[in-house]
């Protein structure tokens, strides 16, 4: 019984008996920090610190206990005190790196996504671009960096080839991510922007997480969750989609399914494009996603069958060639992404994709088969704020087959197989948050070639007070030779391109403005070269080519200015040079003009519930090579512009009508030339003009959604 | 005998000093909020939560004194900041109770917070969200007028932009009245916020 009487005395005790616990909360350069939260974990006891950074406040708390100091925008720290000797205590608090206004590696790369600090696009901008027609490569070609190569279609980064950019969905490379096309017939991406909730468009040095691209890296994320249940039907001049959205608890299906033809479209305003069948695709798209306790399923599958007969005329010849194309295309896309715990997440994927083509060329018969995967793993560990560390492995499976079947009965077999295996590590580390540092390195091997390579990246951004911040990145970059040339591997024993990056950027921010400047130097050495008109099994290759590309990139963003209008400008500057291909010299490539500006607007007619947006695209003559002039590719066209309209009119919440006219203007513009190979009887090689496939595209399309909530629409699909 | 008693009374008195603890400092807290001292309050219920571990209601004022602190300001960087702590806040509650009517309706509000702060990015992710959370808020609670009143009040503007008819909402501004007058939290503590804004709203729907 004494025993609880004496144990009674000694707790009312310490309830009494009161500690008094004062000193100063500063920021790292000692300036006082008022409004700060200092307690004692887990009691009620604390303070706000006063003007002069200082706080005060009275415990009955006793020995040993955690002192918990926060404040909004600041890390909070932890410390521990001795309450039977407290002393005067300074906390100096550190700046969170994960506030809006903290510095942010951005060199070279364009993000559209709804981590607003560090995007230069919004979401729906992909969609609402006059123009893009809903290609989400479209879009992107109003940014700089990119070529108007209006005849291809394809994403031309920065003085390098098509092919030098490498697409990726959820992390997992797309092995082909155009529609089939033949020459000078310009083709779309083949996804719909409808399931990406981000996508980040890298045109040089980025991460070491990828690879197999000497320019650039275009980064497709699927939504991790839709927002409701609905039901997409659209109805358009070109064809006709359906969309489905279905949720449950834990998981759910989006798909998607749209036929194209453009016959009907044909009919009523004949291209300049002599069909026989005019463009028809079926295509569809399955999105599952089921949410586990830590971890996060995704399974995601594509799929298309296009076709189109066409005539094509070909100089020097009598009459047009026949091209007849079918093509089949399968992806499939798994991941699963799980939080481990104490900061440790695990990623896992498979990425396969297989595509046929059937072409017969006149009598000729053309068969090809792509199988490509690929087996991807990553661990990333956030150790802090300010330090994190990724890792991560790669298998890269690529089989290709292709038979040439003549007339005359003569079939030419190619094929090959190739396994790139690649490993990679890389450590993101803020100083500060004016300073951040983002180190890799990525080593890889491929077995076709027998060749390994390793490639350093690195990527530092300094912030300036107050809006300002500078990025510098560096990069080793190398990617196997393209399918063209792979296929007679037999015959030749290729070696990886290299390309080597730096690139200086220069980004001002503040509400709905964006300034951002780049300048770039990108070296090309060991480039695929062969001395024929045109690559095959029996050219002589060489892996000695060489180039570089230089340049600056201009991109303006207001939607301040002018209440309802969001434009931005986007201006490129480049002077590149290669010795590739069958080039006898040095030389600008076809595809690259000096000069590039975009202009995109978009404007709110409230009145009219209307978006209507204009995009004018501009660009300097394109080099074409004329044999019956002296020099190579030393000729160049006449400029290029094209000026596209779009109309959305919201019906009512869930129904749009949308119109869109492409050069509207009705330029006649000339991508290029072509000449015979032979001259003519007076020594003349005889050309004639590239032009587009018709002077004005005019499209319209009806959108609705059907929802429980009567609120969303497609306004994003367009 | 007595030795229990004495156990007896040192417990009630200790639970009962510890309840009054509490209370005194919500009451605080609350006293800070209503004064306009929205970050002063914020740091007092921050410092009860890390006490009342057991307690979803700190933390939850955590986040609703952010959020409501987030719609007063301009400064974007301020903006996101507040949203982001409210959000944190938010979080270590949902995770205990995923089902939480008043849970839920705080998390519409936060992600109304950000459509608000940048509709071009924001609207699209969110708003169909938002709608979502407030119909999982009226299944969790049938009886809750926050979970009724917040759907409508976030559908009214869409419907009123479109020059449809607001009578649906208008309808459902009543009803969440009518649950308001129903209403009794469990504590004096408890959500029992969003009367007066529905009845101002109701007064629009008459002009």
């Amino acid at each position: 019984m004494k025993i609880f009487t004496l144990l009674f005395l000694i707790l009312s005790a310490s309830l009494v008996a009161q500690v008094n616990v004062g000193g100063t909360i500063t920021d790292a350069k000692g300036n006082p920090i008022p409004g700060a939260n200092i307690f004692i974990e887990g009691s009620y006891d604390g303070a706000t610190s006063a003007e002069d950074g200082t706080f005060n406040f009275t415990t009955s708390e006793t020995g040993v206990k955690t002192l918990t100091v926060s404040f909004l925008s600041y890390e909070t720290q932890q410390i521990s005190i001795d309450l039977g000797n407290v002393q005067p205590i300074t906390v100096k608090l550190r700046e969170s790196v994960n506030t809006l206004d903290a510095v942010v590696i951005n060199a070279g790369s364009l993000e559209a996504g709804d981590k607003a600090r560090n995007s230069v696009l919004k979401p729906l901008d992909i969609v609402t671009t006059a123009g893009s027609a809903g290609n989400i490569i479209a879009a992107l070609q109003t940014l700089p960096g990119t070529q108007n190569v209006g005849e291809d279609g394809r994403l031309f980064v920065r003085g390098g080839e098509a092919d030098e950019t490498q697409t990726f969905v959820d992390g997992l490379r797309v092995a082909q991510p155009y529609n089939a096309t033949t020459n000078n017939l310009p083709t779309r991406g083949r996804f719909s922007p409808f399931l990406f909730s981000g996508i980040a468009f890298s045109t040089g040095g980025y991460s070491a997480e990828y690879s197999e691209a000497l320019s650039s890296v275009l980064l497709l994320n699927t939504q991790d969750e839709p927002d409701q249940d609905k039901t997409d039907l659209s109805f358009m001049t070109v064809g006709l989609g359906v969309g489905h959205t279905k949720k449950w608890e834990k998981s759910s299906v989006s798909a998607n399914v749209a036929y194209i033809d453009l016959a009907p479209y044909q009919a009523l305003i004949p291209q300049n494009v002599d069909w026989n069948r005019p463009y028809q695709s079926g295509s569809g798209e399955v999105v599952y996603r089921r949410k586990f306790e830590n971890g996060l399923l995704k399974l995601y599958a594509a799929f298309d069958a296009s076709h189109f007969d066409i005539n094509q005329d070909s100089i020097g010849a009598v009459r047009p060639t026949r091209i007849n194309l079918k093509n089949n295309n399968l992806y499939v896309n798994t991941s699963y992404r799980a939080n481990l715990g104490s900061n440790w997440d695990f990623f896992t994927g498979f990425g396969y994709g297989l595509a046929k083509n059937d072409i017969r060329i006149e009598s000729d018969r053309v068969e090809n088969e792509e199988n490509a995967a690929h087996f991807k793993a990553r661990v990333q560990k956030k150790f802090s704020d300010r330090f994190k560390l990724s890792m991560g492995g790669d298998y890269f499976l690529t089989h290709f087959n292709e038979t040439y079947q003549f007339e005359r009965g003569l079939v030419l077999g190619t094929d090959y197989k190739s396994g790139i295996a690649a490993g990679y590590a890389e450590a993101d580390i803020f100083f500060s948050k004016n300073l951040a540092l983002k180190a890799g390195v990525r080593a890889s091997q491929n077995d076709l070639l027998d060749e390994g390579s390793i490639s350093p990246r690195i990527a530092l951004a300094y912030k300036i007070p107050k809006r300002g911040q500078f990025s510098f990145a560096y990069g080793e970059f190398s990617q196997s030779p393209n399918q063209g040339y792979l296929k007679f591997s037999k015959f030749h024993q290729f070696d990886n391109e290299h390309a080597t990056h730096y690139i200086l950027n220069y980004q001002y921010t503040r509400d709905k403005q964006t300034l951002r400047a780049e300048f770039y130097y990108k070296k090309y050495r060991d480039l695929v070269r062969y001395d024929s008109q045109t690559a095959s099994y029996d050219s002589f290759y060489s892996n000695d080519g060489f180039g570089y590309a230089k340049g600056i990139d201009l991109f303006w963003r207001d939607g301040r200015s002018i209440r309802n209008l969001e434009y931005w400008v986007s201006y490129s500057y480049i002077d590149t040079k290669r010795l590739y291909r069958n080039f006898p010299v040095e030389a600008t490539p076809s595809f690259v003009s000096d000069h590039t500006l975009s202009v995109v607007t978009k404007y709110w007619v409230e009145k009219w519930r209307s978006q209507i947006s204009l995009t004018n695209s501009t660009s300097s003559g394109r080099p074409y090579e004329n044999p019956n002039l002296p020099g190579y590719l030393e000729s160049k066209t006449k400029m290029y512009n094209s000026l596209s309209l779009s109309w959305a009119y919201l019906l009512s919440q869930q129904k749009i009508l949308y119109f869109s006219m492409s050069n509207v203007l009705g330029t006649q513009n000339v991508f290029g030339y072509e000449y015979s190979r032979r001259p003519d009887a007076n020594g003349i090689y005889q050309g004639r003009e590239i032009t587009p496939t018709a002077d004005r595209f005019f499209f319209i399309g009806f959108f609705w959604t059907i929802s429980s909530d009567k609120k969303s629409n497609q306004l994003n699909n367009l | 005998m007595k030795s229990v008693l004495y156990i007896f009374t040192f417990f009630i008195a200790f639970s009962m000093q510890a309840q009054s603890k509490y209370e005194e400092g919500m009451k605080k807290a609350f006293e800070l909020w209503g004064q306009g001292k929205d970050s002063e309050a914020s740091a007092m219920f921050e410092r009860i939560a890390a006490a009342e571990k057991n307690n979803w209601l700190p933390n939850y004022y955590v986040a609703l004194v952010n959020t409501t602190a987030s719609f007063k300001t301009k400064d974007r960087a301020q903006v996101s900041a507040l949203l982001d702590k409210a959000q944190k806040a938010l979080d270590i509650e949902f995770d205990k109770q995923p089902l939480n009517s008043e849970l839920l309706v705080l998390q519409a509000l936060i992600y109304t917070g950000w459509v608000a702060f940048d509709p071009m990015t924001y609207a699209m992710k969110y708003s169909a969200q938002v709608t979502d959370l407030y119909d999982k808020a009226q299944k969790a609670d049938p009886t809750n007028p926050r979970a009724v009143f917040g759907k409508a009040e976030y559908e009214m503007g869409g419907a009123k932009y479109f020059g449809s008819d607001t009578a649906p909402m208008c309808a459902e501004v009543k009803r969440s009245i009518d649950l308001f007058g129903k209403f009794k939290p469990e504590t004096p503590f408890h959500p029992k916020w969003g009367l007066d804004r529905a009845i101002e709203t109701l007064k629009d729907c008459k002009q």
